[in-house]
């Protein structure tokens, strides 16, 4: 047999008026000498232990200290020893251990029957156990009633409360009842003992109903079996009727996503360069997408494909006013777009693949490939012929070399049609540019692409003299494959070109060299200035560009005769790129 | 943004009405039947000891209940016996400690040591309320209790001392009162030190509790009752 100590086993006050603790023996002493055990209290302002007072009120193995040894809010120390041996020691507060007697004369009365006379309210009434002196409120008791039918095992439970009555409603009366009560104070948590069982049955008499049958639970297996045959059966009548209405009223068809014109197979194939041409033939699709980002919109598409079908006329694309983006010459806006990083002439290719507002990493290689192509809108064209000189025709001005010029003026059909005014020349000027950062960014269109894209062609390329070509050499244009600003390239052509036999028609040339970035021709009324006559110095390069006063979109232009030295701040940018191939072949 | 303006106030109001249920089921509403500045109203003398005797009753259940999770989460395995044989700061309070004792004093001297009581207790909560914020890990429930009582404390005084304006007696010349120095000790570097001392403040706040809520429920019972509550 395990060895049992003596402990104590718990201490109580029924009233908190006395207490008593109880312990058990254990059957250490079963074999050895007789129990001399004893309880030993100590309160708090004592210094030594005492032995228990009385060891008989409360029976065997229990010290019942009478209300002369109990203090309240005082702490106390039990000590259950023999000899010199302690067994077990417990402190506490009297008021804490209040463990209050059941309630007394449990009864009840009967309050009304139901009009089947199958079911009674009662109430419940009980006194306070008598020990604790409640009138005086010395102890406030909560009660706490517990109820079963007879056969039932488990209890049910109310709320405890303080008043000592409580209704019990909708027992049955063909059934019998227990009742119990037990109480505690009201501000601990463990409560008394349970009081006695109260019986409670009814007579013949508290049921007024005589003939009424016993009470048949609800039918709930029969609603429930019917309930699912019905189900079933309207289910299998509608799913196999023909009608169509009522199989889509009950059994809707879901949706599927449709874009208009597009054929879902494309986009499961991942061709998104088809999808991409077929969104965006529907107009607000870029607008929506790319509005606040033209860098992106100019990168994005797709240069390059060739299948992109064209209703509208090149000049309708050329100068409506919807952002087709696609044609124009990156050039450079006086917004804040990234392009303008992307227009320094230093940057190497591979920055157009890192850098997010500039390319996209994919178009980058389109980039590539269309300057090879030529077909670059971005690029200089590299036609390296009189074409270069090509600019629509002056008509006030005293430069008339309409000779060079009429085969420019013969790609220039379009707008010759559309122009309203009698050829009005087209002069720019290049910003008073002395850096290669500094440039403006026209650039002459030399050819229109059936696509619809605008070629642009570098200025006086021809005119370029081999001395000026090595010193425009020296300049930084060693990197592969990157792009310039035009305005570097034509101030190296200008230089070059200045010194040429002919400078006055250099001048010309340069001055009725034209170019127009279809970003110009749509967006600005743009007042360019047309440089006249401007002595062309190595400091100063020659404008060889008119620019577009107004635009009467989408028909007409009006062309700037005029000359404004200044340079026009607003072209701060360069807008051109070519690459190095394109200016080796500028300058042989 | 409309549905969630919408959504917002309907949980305020929720939260609004929560809060309502839950302050009248602890019984610590006052509504009061005289309002504010009404001179001629007076609040009856049983209205105001029933009023007392659910605030005490509500603060000792919650410093009981604050006890007891304080027990449970820090005093287990430190032999935190509740010996408390420490004192309390308010035992030098002469106060009846049992029922004939209570019995035979007088209600004003009764009431004048539940406001001495009610007094001592007033800066010790304060500082109970912030250091126990400074204990490490400090449960949410306690920190809340903690700042709860030190408030409803200070109610009960101010509710004690309109009794006691009502039942027209001046308190003596000598005012009831225990000084508290037991801060030092809730600032202790050591923790294990530290947290007995918080042990012990709180075991004392339990039990002073009790010892005002039972002596107003006797003066309810035995002024407004006649001894038959």
């Amino acid at each position: 047999d395990l060895l049992q100590w003596p402990h104590i086993s718990k201490c109580r006050s029924p009233e908190m008026e006395t207490f008593s603790c109880y312990w058990t023996d254990g059957n250490f002493y079963n074999l050895t000498a007789p129990r001399t055990i004893q309880l030993l209290y100590m309160k708090s302002i004592d210094e030594d232990w005492k032995d228990c007072p009385d060891y008989i009120t409360s029976g065997e193995n229990s010290c019942y200290f009478n209300s002369s040894y109990t203090s309240i809010w005082v702490s106390y120390c039990v000590q259950l020893a023999s000899k010199n041996e302690v067994f077990d020691e417990k402190c506490f507060n009297v008021e804490e251990i209040v463990l209050p007697d059941p309630p007394v004369h449990i009864n009840w009365t009967l309050l009304n029957t139901s009009h089947t006379g199958l079911h009674a309210d009662i109430q419940v009434r009980w006194d306070p156990p008598p020990t604790a002196d409640v009138r005086k409120g010395w102890i406030t008791l909560e009660y706490e009633l517990q109820y079963k039918e007879v056969n039932e095992t488990k209890w049910k439970e109310l709320k405890p409360r303080v008043s000592t009555m409580v209704p019990l409603y909708s027992l049955k009366t063909g059934r019998d009842y227990e009742i119990r009560l037990r109480s505690r104070q009201r501000t601990s948590e463990k409560f008394g003992e349970f009081s006695e069982i109260l019986y409670v049955s009814f007579s013949e008499s508290d049921s007024e109903c005589v003939h009424c049958t016993e009470e048949i639970g609800f039918p709930w297996f029969l609603v429930v079996t019917f309930g699912a045959c019905g189900l079933a059966v309207t289910v299998i009548l509608v799913v196999l009727s023909k009608q169509p209405r009522l199989k889509m009223l009950i059994f809707p068809p879901v949706p599927v996503p449709k874009i208009k014109g597009i054929d879902p197979d494309l986009l499961k194939k991942g061709k998104l360069d088809e999808v991409n041409s077929i969104l965006a033939s529907h107009g607000d699709y870029k607008t929506k997408l790319y509005n606040d980002d033209l860098w992106v919109e100019f990168i994005e598409l797709d240069i390059e494909d060739p299948d992109e079908k064209n209703r509208i006329s090149d000049t309708d694309r050329l100068l409506s006013d919807d952002h087709l983006k696609s044609h124009s010459c990156l050039g450079a806006k006086d917004d804040d777009s990234g392009r303008a990083s992307c227009c320094e002439p230093d940057i190497p290719e591979t920055d157009f693949s890192v850098s997010d507002t500039c390319d996209a990493i994919s178009d980058s290689d389109q980039f590539r490939k269309a300057t090879e192509k030529e077909e670059d809108l971005l690029c200089l064209d590299r036609k390296d012929d009189d074409e270069s000189l090509a600019s629509l025709a002056n008509t006030d001005t005293q430069h008339q070399p309409v000779n060079t010029q009429s085969e420019n003026i013969q790609l220039w059909p379009p707008f010759a049609d559309s122009i309203d005014s009698p050829r009005p020349s087209v002069h720019t000027h290049i910003s008073n540019q002395n850096s290669l950062t500094n440039a403006d960014f026209y650039a002459q269109v030399s050819d229109i692409t059936p696509a619809g894209r605008v070629v642009l062609s570098p200025g006086q390329k021809s005119k370029v003299g081999r001395a000026q070509r090595e010193g425009c050499r020296e300049q930084n244009f060693t990197m592969d494959n990157t792009y310039f600003c035009e305005a570097d390239v034509k101030k190296c052509i200008a230089v070059t070109s200045h010194e040429e036999d002919e400078p006055h028609i250099q001048e010309q040339s340069c001055n009725e060299d034209a170019y127009f970035t279809t970003e110009s021709l749509t967006t600005t009324g743009v007042n360019l200035g047309a440089s006249t006559a401007e002595t062309p110095s190595a400091e100063m390069p020659v404008p060889d560009y008119t620019s577009i006063h107004i635009v009467h979109s989408p028909q007409g232009l009006v062309l700037n005769a005029t000359a404004l030295p200044v340079p026009d701040k607003e072209f701060n940018m360069s807008c051109g790129y070519v690459s190095t191939d394109q200016l080796n072949k500028i300058m042989p | 943004m409309s549905a969630k303006g919408a959504s917002l106030k309907g949980l305020l109001l929720g939260i609004l009405l929560v809060s309502n249920m839950l302050l009248t089921k602890e019984g610590v509403t006052s509504l009061p039947i005289c309002p504010n500045g009404s001179i001629n109203c007076q609040v009856s003398l049983e209205e105001l000891f029933d009023r007392a005797v659910k605030l005490s009753h509500y603060i000792h259940s919650l410093s009981s209940d604050m006890f007891n999770e304080f027990d449970e989460r820090y005093a287990q395995g430190r032999g935190f016996i509740a010996k408390a044989v420490n004192g309390c700061h308010t035992s030098s309070l002469t106060t009846p400690e049992d029922k004939e004792q209570a019995q035979q004093i007088h209600h004003e001297d009764l009431l004048n040591l539940v406001l001495g009581v009610l007094r001592s207790w007033n800066d010790p909560l304060i500082h109970l309320a912030s250091e126990v914020q400074r204990i490490k890990e400090a449960p949410e429930t306690i920190l809340w209790k903690a700042v709860e009582i030190e408030e409803q404390n200070k109610r009960l005084l101010e509710g004690m001392e309109k009794i006691v304006g009502r039942l027209n007696f001046g308190e003596n010349g000598n005012e009831i009162y225990s000084q508290w120095e037991g801060l030092p000790s809730l600032q202790l570097a050591d923790e294990d030190s530290r947290l007995f001392a918080f042990y012990n403040l709180l075991h004392c706040l339990r039990r002073d509790s009790h010892k005002i809520d039972n002596y107003l429920k006797l003066l309810k019972c035995r002024l407004i009752h006649d001894n038959n509550c």
